[in-house]
C-alpha cells in the first residue's frame, strides 16, 4: 500500500493559530502513539504570538537518512521519509541535528529516534494525516493539487528550500505568495528577521492615558 | 568502487581466519563431524558477507567518523576509567537487560528478549560444536561419565543421566523454547497492532521470524524423533533442520539479522555522546543556547560535506547551517514564509 | 449549612481533579473498538462532528469526522483529547451524601435514598418559605431536551419562577440585543457566508482560542480576498496576522461601533434604500451618533483616530461583510448596548439577510444556542416564548396540560439568586451543568450564599467546586452517555448520539428530574421514556414560536446533517440564513423579513456609558478575562484531561513589558493582583501582545487561582450578563505582605 499520488501535503505557517490540536492529534496516530511527532512553538513569544508548525518535509534527498551512520531512515517508493528503523537506530542524533528543517525527535529514553512519517498507517490507506485532518486553521492541509488550487487563489505551493549553499527540495509543499518572484524559501535569510506581525505595533496604536 | 575492494580483501581475510580457526580449534579437522560440513561451509560464506557489508557500512562517511570518534574517545585516558564503568552498565542493561527495548514497548520487549537471549545459547552452542571447537567423549572406563573437550583441551566431566546432563544435551530444545515463545509474541504483535501493520514488509520483517520459527520447529522435531520415534524420519528432517539453519545463515548479511552486528556501535555512540557531554558545548548562533557537543556538530559539518551537502553560509550572520539549533531552524522556516508575505 | 465539609485538600485529594491521561485500550495499537459513533464534541457552540471510538463500554479514542460539512475534521485540542472524560477516576458512579466524617467529605448512598431525601427536603423548605425559596440553575451544555425538561420541572414539578441558567453568563447580551433589533435570536447567516464576504469584521472575539475551527472560514474569506478587522485590546492569534487591527480598551466597543456609524453618515457609506424599506429608527440614531467624531471616538476607545478611520472606510464600502462578536462585547454591564451597536452598523450597511451578507455572535457553549431557547431562562417559555406574555403562556398551558395561571411568574437571573440566596429568601438550590463557584463574578460572595442555604442538591458526573457544598449529589450522564439534539453556533439543529452508556449508579439527566418530579407527586408530564418523546413535545411546544422546531426530526437532522431552525412544518428544509428578502415568519407574517409586526429591523439608540468600575488612582489598571484554547469554561472537565492542562496548566497574568517595568515585574515572577473583592497571587507573562494599560487572566481555575474572585457583579441591565471583560485591579510584583 502507498500514498495515493494525487494528495499532497501543503502547509502554510502563516495561518496557524498555534491551538495545538496538531499536537494533540499526533500523538492519536498509530504509527507514534503517545508520541506526537509534530513541532509547534512560538517564534518569539513576548514579541508576539506567531507560532511555527513543522512536520517532515520528505526531503526528495533526505540528509537525516544520509548522516545516518545506522542506514535507519528509509525512504519508501511514494517518497515518504520514514521514522527511523526500530533495530536499526542507535540513537545518535546525527539526524536531529542535520534535518535541515528541524524534524526528527531523540527519544532519549527509548535510544530511538522518532519522526513525523505523514501518519504512514492512515495516508498509505487513503486516509489524511492526523495533524492536517484536525488542524482549525488548514495551516496544515492534505489533498489534490486542484483542491489547493481552487482553495488558496492567494498562494502557490512551492517545494524549494535554501539553506545556505544548499536547495533542498521536499515531497511536502509550502504556500507561498503567488506574487513571489523567487520560488524558493529562503530559510537562513530568516535568521536574524522579528516575528511577523511587527506592523501590529501595540503602543503606537493603542492610545492610552495610563501614566507609565 | 575502492570501498569494495576494501570490502572484499577485508571479506576474504575474516572468512580466511575462521577458517583456519576452524582447522586449529578442531585439531586439524580431528574433532569436526563431517556431517556438519554444510553448516560450516554457510557459516563461512556468511562471515565473508557479514565482513564485507560491515566493512562497507564502516567506510560510510558519518559511520566512519562513529567509528572513528569511538575509539578514539573510548581509549583518551582521561576517560577511559569513566568508560570502562560506562560500558559495563550499558552491556547489562541494554544487551543484556535490552532496556531501551523495554522502555519502547513491553510486548516487543518480551518477544525480542526471548528471542535474542535463544540465539544467543544457540548459537553458544551450536558454532563451537559445529567446528569441532567442543566435543564431548565418555570417560575412559566410566561409560557414565562424559567430559567436555574445548579445544582439545579436556574440560570438566558430568554424569550422562544426570540433571545437568539432561540441561546440557538438550540446551538447544531449552533455546528453541526461547525462540519459539518469542517468535509467537513478535508475530502477534505484528498482527494486531497497527501501527506496525502500516510499516512492515515481509522481507524484512516476517520472513526472519518464520526463518526461526523453522529453525526451532525443525529442530525441536529432530530431537522428537530421536527421543520419542526411534528416529523415524530422522533423515528427512536433519536434511529440513539444514537447509531452514543454512538459509538463515547465508541471509544474515542481507536481512534484519544484520542489526545484530550493527547494534554494538550503540556503544560507540554513547561514549561519543558521554564525553561530548562532557566537553564544549555548541551554541545556537541564533538564540545562544547551548543545543549539542561542538565535537558533534564540527563533526557533522565534515560529514556533510563529504555527502556532498553544501550547508555553508556565504555572506550571512554565521558561517554554517550547523550552527543554528532545530528549534531556531523550525522558528526560521515560519518566519521565512510569512515575511514572504509582507511585500 | 452548606460550607465545605472537610478541607478542599481533602476534597480535591478524592473527588480531584485528577488527570486522566491516554492508557491502556487507549494507547494500545492493536485495539478494535467495538463500534465507532457519529457524534459531536462535547465543549463549545462549534459542536464539531467526531467520531467516537468505543471498546467495552468505555471510550478508548476518537477519528475525525470528515462528513460532518460544519467541520471537515477539524477539531480543536479540547476535542481531540475529549475522549479522555470518560472513565475518568474522578467520575461520580453513585448518588454522594454530605458526611465531615467520610472520606472527602461525602459518602456514597442509594440512589432511590437520594431521591427521597431530596424531595423530602424540598417539601419541607417550600412549605416552610413559600414556592420560590427553590430555585434551580441549569445550563447550555445540556441538550434541548433537557433544558426543555429543566424549565418544565422548575415550572410544573417545583413550581418555582427561580430558574435560570449559566448562558446567563454567556451570551444573553446578544440574543437581548438581537431581539431588541431583529425580534429574534439566532445567527442570521450560516458560516459558510463567512469566506463569501469582502469584510470580516471581528469584535471581542479570541476566535482562534475560543472556536479554533471558525479560523478556517475567516482564512478562506481572506484568500478570496477579504480584508479581516479585528478589535480586541489583545493581538490574539487571529489578530496577528490581520490586515486591521483596532486594540480597544476594555469596556469602550459601543464608543467605536457609534463613531464607525458617524464616518459612515459622514461619508454616506448607507444603503439608503435598505434603511428606508427594511428598518425604523434610524433618524434618532444618526442624531445621537453625530457626537461621536474620530477625535472623541479615539479618545474614549484608545484606539488611534487613522485606524478607525480606516475601518469606517473599509467596512463603509464593502460590497459584501461578515460581522461577528463573542464576548468581549457581550460581557459587561452595557453588553446589549455594544450589541445594538454593532448590529446597528450592519444595518446602516443593509448587509444582511443575503449570501456572503451576514452577522452573527459566536454562541460560546455547546448548546449555548439551543439552550437559550425552550425555557430554561428566567423569563422564558419553550419556543423563545415570552413568560410574562398572556398569550404564550396560554399556548405553553395546553401543551403541557395545566391552566395558564399554574405556569410561575418569571424568575430572577443567575447572579440574582445567589443575591437572593444571601438576603433569604431563597433557601434551597438545585443545580445541573453550572459551577457557578468558578465561573460567577466576585465568587467570593458566591461562596458565602451557597454557605447559607438549607439545602442543595447538585447533578453532576464529576464533583464540581460549586458542588463541594452540596448536602446530596446525584450522578448524571456525561454527554457520551445520553442522547438529543443541540442547536450549534449558526442555529443549526443537530443529534448528539448515545456512544456509552452511564457507569454504575449514574443515569441519564432527564431520568434523574422524572426521578424527583415523581417523587414530588408530580407524574403527569415527567413520563417521557427517552429523549426522542421529550423532542417530541418540544416541537409540539415550540410551534408558532420564534424558535419553532415542529417540522424537525431525528431523522431529518440526520439526512440533512442538521437542520436550522425556524423550520415550521415537516416538508420545511429549514431556514439556513436569517432575513432573506421575501422570507415568512410567525410575527410579521409577510410583512418584512424581520420578526416584528411590521417586518422591519430597528435601529437603537445605543448610549456609551463607561465601565461600572473604571479605574482610579487606587485601582489604576484593567483587568479583562476571557479563556485559552486548552480549556473550557470552568474548567470542570478540561482541568481532569492530563494533556490539555499540560498544554496549559494554570493561570498567568498578561501583561505588557511597560506596565511590568513600571512595576518592577519580570516575565515568570509571582504577582498579586487586587480588586476591590479580592486578590489573587499568579506568574506574571510579560508580552508586547497587550494594551499596555490592561492585564488579562484566563477564568477556568478555582481556589486561589480564580480570577473570577476579583472580577465585579455589575450586570447588564437588560440582558443581566455580569461584566467579566472590565475591572479595575491594583498589581504588585510577589505576594500579598499578610499572607
Amino acid at each position: 500500500m502507498a500514498v495515493p499520488q494525487q494528495y499532497e501535503f501543503f502547509i502554510d505557517p502563516n495561518r496557524c493559530i498555534g491551538c495545538q490540536s496538531c499536537v494533540q492529534a499526533c500523538g492519536e496516530c498509530d504509527t507514534h502513539k503517545g508520541h506526537p511527532m509534530i513541532h509547534l512553538e512560538y517564534v518569539d513569544r513576548p514579541f508576539s504570538v506567531q507560532t511555527a508548525p513543522v512536520v517532515c518535509m520528505h526531503c526528495e534527498s533526505p540528509t537525516c537518512a544520509e548522516v545516518c551512520p545506522a542506514d535507519a531512515i528509509k525512504k519508501t517508493e511514494d517518497g515518504v521519509v520514514q521514522t527511523a528503523r526500530k533495530p536499526r537506530c542507535i540513537g545518535c542524533s546525527n539526524c536531529v541535528l542535520s534535518c535541515p528543517f528541524g524534524v526528527p525527535k531523540m527519544k532519549t529514553e527509548l535510544e530511538l529516534m522518532m519522526k513525523c512519517d505523514m501518519c504512514y498507517d492512515r495516508t498509505s490507506v487513503g486516509k489524511k494525516p492526523m495533524c492536517a485532518t484536525v488542524c482549525p486553521s488548514q495551516a496544515l492541509f492534505f489533498g489534490t493539487r486542484e483542491e489547493i488550487e481552487r482553495l488558496r487563489p492567494r498562494s502557490v505551493p512551492t517545494n524549494r528550500f535554501q539553506f545556505g549553499r544548499q536547495t533542498i527540495t521536499t515531497k511536502v509543499n509550502m504556500m507561498v505568495p503567488s506574487f513571489s518572484e523567487n520560488m524558493v524559501v529562503d530559510v537562513t535569510a530568516a535568521m536574524n528577521e522579528p516575528p511577523v506581525d511587527q506592523s501590529f505595533d501595540m503602543e503606537a496604536l493603542a492610545v492610552s492615558d495610563f501614566e507609565f | 568502487m575502492q570501498e569494495k575492494v576494501k570490502a572484499t580483501v577485508w571479506g576474504f581475510c575474516v572468512m580466511g581466519l575462521l577458517a583456519a580457526a576452524i582447522v586449529f580449534g578442531s585439531r586439524n579437522l580431528a574433532h569436526f563431524d563431517a556431517a556438519l560440513v554444510g553448516y560450516t561451509f554457510a557459516v563461512l560464506f556468511a562471515t565473508f558477507g557479514i565482513t564485507y557489508r560491515y566493512s562497507m557500512w564502516l567506510q560510510r562517511p558519518p559511520t566512519a567518523m562513529y567509528w572513528k570518534r569511538g575509539w578514539q574517545l573510548f581509549l583518551q585516558p582521561a576517560f577511559l576509567a569513566g568508560n570502562l564503568v560506562h560500558w559495563v552498565r550499558k552491556v547489562t542493561v541494554d544487551f543484556a537487560f535490552n532496556r531501551f527495548i523495554f522502555n519502547r514497548g513491553k510486548g516487543r520487549w518480551g518477544a525480542h528478549w526471548l528471542i535474542m537471549w535463544g540465539c544467543v545459547l544457540a548459537t553458544a552452542i551450536t558454532f563451537p560444536l559445529v567446528f569441532g571447537w567442543i566435543h564431548f567423549q565418555t570417560e575412559p572406563g566410566n561409560l557414565e561419565w562424559y567430559r567436555t573437550y574445548v579445544f582439545g583441551f579436556p574440560t570438566f566431566a558430568f554424569p550422562v543421566h544426570s540433571i545437568l546432563g539432561f540441561l546440557i544435551f538438550h540446551g538447544l530444545v531449552w533455546a528453541s523454547f526461547l525462540v519459539i515463545a518469542g517468535v509467537m509474541l513478535a508475530m502477534r504483535r505484528r498482527m494486531k497492532d497497527h501501527g506496525a501493520a502500516a510499516v512492515q514488509q515481509f522481507g524484512e520483517d516476517f520472513l526472519p521470524l518464520i526463518l526461526l520459527f523453522a529453525v526451532s520447529v525443525t529442530g525441536l522435531m529432530l530431537t522428537a524423533s530421536y527421543s520419542w520415534m526411534r528416529g523415524q524420519g530422522y533423515e528427512f528432517l536433519s536434511l529440513l533442520h539444514a537447509i531452514t539453519v543454512i538459509f538463515t545463515l547465508l541471509w544474515l548479511p542481507f536481512g534484519k539479522f544484520f542489526h545484530i552486528f550493527q547494534r554494538p556501535a550503540q556503544l560507540g555512540v554513547s561514549f561519543y555522546k558521554r564525553v561530548g557531554g562532557l566537553e564544549t558545548q555548541a551554541h545556537c548562533a541564533r538564540c545562544k543556547e547551548p543545543f549539542a557537543s561542538l565535537l558533534h556538530v564540527t563533526d557533522l559539518m565534515t560529514v556533510q560535506q563529504q555527502l556532498g551537502y553544501k550547508y555553508e553560509i556565504e555572506n550571512g550572520p554565521t558561517d554554517h547551517y550547523q550552527h543554528i539549533c532545530p528549534a531556531c531552524r523550525r522558528r526560521m522556516l515560519a518566519i521565512a514564509q510569512g515575511r514572504m508575505w509582507n511585500r | 449549612m452548606a460550607t465545605l465539609p472537610v478541607s478542599l485538600e481533602n476534597i480535591t485529594e478524592h473527588f480531584g481533579p485528577h488527570l486522566a491521561r491516554s492508557l491502556g485500550n487507549r494507547l494500545a495499537t492493536g485495539v478494535e473498538p467495538d463500534k465507532t459513533v457519529a457524534t459531536h464534541c462535547c465543549f463549545c457552540g462549534m459542536q464539531c462532528g467526531i467520531h467516537l471510538k468505543v471498546k467495552d463500554n468505555q471510550v478508548i479514542g476518537f477519528e475525525p469526522r470528515e462528513d460532518f460539512p460544519f467541520n471537515r475534521g477539524m477539531l480543536c485540542p479540547k476535542g481531540v483529547k475529549r475522549y479522555l472524560q470518560g472513565a475518568h477516576p474522578d467520575r461520580l458512579v453513585t448518588a454522594l451524601e454530605r458526611d465531615p466524617n467520610s472520606p472527602g467529605g461525602f459518602r456514597p448512598m442509594e440512589y432511590e435514598k437520594a431521591l427521597d431525601r431530596v424531595a423530602a427536603e424540598i417539601k419541607r423548605i417550600q412549605e416552610k418559605y413559600g414556592r420560590d425559596a427553590f430555585a434551580v440553575l441549569s445550563g447550555a451544555s445540556l441538550t434541548s431536551e433537557k433544558t426543555y425538561l429543566m424549565g418544565k420541572f422548575a415550572r410544573l414539578a417545583l413550581k418555582t419562577a427561580n430558574i435560570d441558567y449559566n448562558g446567563r453568563l454567556c451570551m444573553v447580551s446578544a440574543g437581548a440585543g438581537n431581539k431588541k433589533a431583529f425580534g429574534v435570536d439566532r445567527a442570521a447567516n450560516p458560516w459558510s457566508d463567512i469566506p463569501k464576504a469582502e469584510v470580516i469584521w471581528i469584535s471581542g472575539s479570541n476566535v482562534a482560542e475560543c472556536f479554533p475551527i471558525t479560523t478556517d472560514y475567516v482564512w478562506q474569506a481572506r484568500e478570496n480576498g477579504a480584508k479581516i478587522i479585528v478589535v480586541d485590546p489583545r493581538i490574539t492569534p487571529i489578530a496577528r496576522t490581520c490586515n486591521l487591527f483596532l486594540p480597544v480598551k476594555p469596556g469602550r466597543d459601543i464608543a467605536l461601533f457609534n463613531g464607525i456609524l458617524h464616518l459612515m453618515i459622514e461619508n454616506d457609506w448607507l444603503d439608503h434604500r435598505f434603511i428606508e424599506q427594511h428598518t425604523v429608527g434610524f433618524e434618532a440614531l444618526a442624531e445621537h451618533v453625530s457626537q461621536w467624531n474620530p477625535k472623541r471616538t479615539s479618545d474614549v476607545t484608545g484606539i488611534a483616530e487613522k485606524s478607525i478611520r480606516q475601518a469606517a472606510e473599509w467596512w463603509g464600502t464593502a460590497k459584501s461583510s461578515f460581522l461577528m462578536h463573542a464576548r468581549g462585547i457581550e460581557h459587561h454591564s452595557h453588553g446589549v448596548q455594544n450589541v445594538l451597536g454593532a448590529i446597528n452598523i450592519v444595518l446602516a450597511s443593509g448587509r444582511i439577510g443575503r449570501e456572503g451578507c451576514g452577522y452573527a455572535t459566536i454562541t460560546g457553549q455547546g448548546n449555548g444556542q439551543g439552550g437559550r431557547e425552550h425555557g430554561q431562562k428566567c423569563d422564558q417559555l419553550p419556543g423563545g416564548r415570552d413568560i410574562s406574555n398572556p398569550d404564550h403562556r396560554a399556548y405553553v398551558a395546553k401543551v403541557w396540560g395545566v391552566e395558564a395561571d399554574e405556569i410561575p411568574k418569571a424568575g430572577v437571573d443567575a447572579y440574582e439568586i445567589f443575591r437572593e440566596i444571601d438576603r433569604g429568601n431563597i433557601h434551597g438550590l438545585l443545580s445541573i451543568c453550572f459551577n457557578p463557584k468558578v465561573s460567577l463574578p466576585d465568587s467570593d460572595f458566591i461562596t458565602r450564599a451557597l454557605e447559607k442555604l438549607d439545602f442543595y442538591v447538585a447533578i453532576d458526573f464529576f464533583l464540581n467546586e460549586t458542588a463541594h457544598h452540596a448536602d446530596v449529589v446525584l450522578p448524571g450522564s456525561l454527554h457520551e452517555e445520553d442522547e438529543g439534539v443541540v442547536a450549534q453556533v449558526e442555529g443549526r439543529v443537530i443529534r448528539i448520539n448515545k456512544v456509552v452508556e452511564p457507569p454504575g449508579d449514574a443515569r441519564a439527566d432527564w431520568t434523574i428530574i422524572q426521578d424527583i418530579a415523581h417523587r414530588l407527586d408530580c407524574r403527569k408530564g415527567f413520563s417521557f421514556a427517552n429523549p426522542g418523546e421529550i423532542f417530541e413535545e418540544l416541537r409540539v411546544a415550540s410551534k408558532g414560536g420564534t424558535c419553532d422546531y415542529s417540522g424537525i426530526t431525528y431523522e431529518k437532522i440526520e439526512k440533512q446533517n442538521g437542520v436550522f431552525w425556524p423550520c415550521p412544518s415537516e416538508d420545511h428544509p429549514g431556514t439556513l440564513r436569517m432575513f432573506e428578502p421575501g422570507s415568512w415568519n410567525p410575527i410579521a407574517k409577510g410583512a418584512g423579513p424581520f420578526y416584528f409586526p411590521d417586518g422591519k429591523a430597528r435601529f437603537n439608540v445605543a448610549p456609551y456609558t463607561p465601565p461600572t468600575e473604571d479605574v482610579d488612582a487606587d485601582y489604576p489598571v484593567i483587568l479583562t478575562t476571557g479563556r485559552v484554547v486548552s480549556h473550557f469554561l470552568s474548567g470542570s472537565q478540561t482541568r481532569r484531561i492530563g494533556p490539555l492542562v499540560d498544554q496549559y496548566s494554570e493561570p498567568r497574568l498578561e501583561l505588557h513589558p511597560k506596565l511590568a517595568e513600571k512595576y518592577g515585574i519580570s516575565d515568570g515572577d509571582q504577582v498579586t493582583v487586587e480588586s476591590r473583592r479580592s486578590s489573587i497571587q499568579l506568574p506574571a507573562h510579560v508580552v508586547t501582545t497587550i494594551r499596555p494599560d490592561t492585564v488579562f487572566v484566563p477564568y477556568h481555575w478555582a481556589g486561589r487561582q480564580s480570577i473570577n474572585r476579583l472580577t465585579i457583579s455589575a450586570q447588564d441591565p437588560i440582558s443581566k450578563i455580569p461584566e467579566y471583560k472590565v475591572c479595575a485591579v491594583r498589581i504588585k510584583k510577589g505576594l500579598r505582605t499578610e499572607d
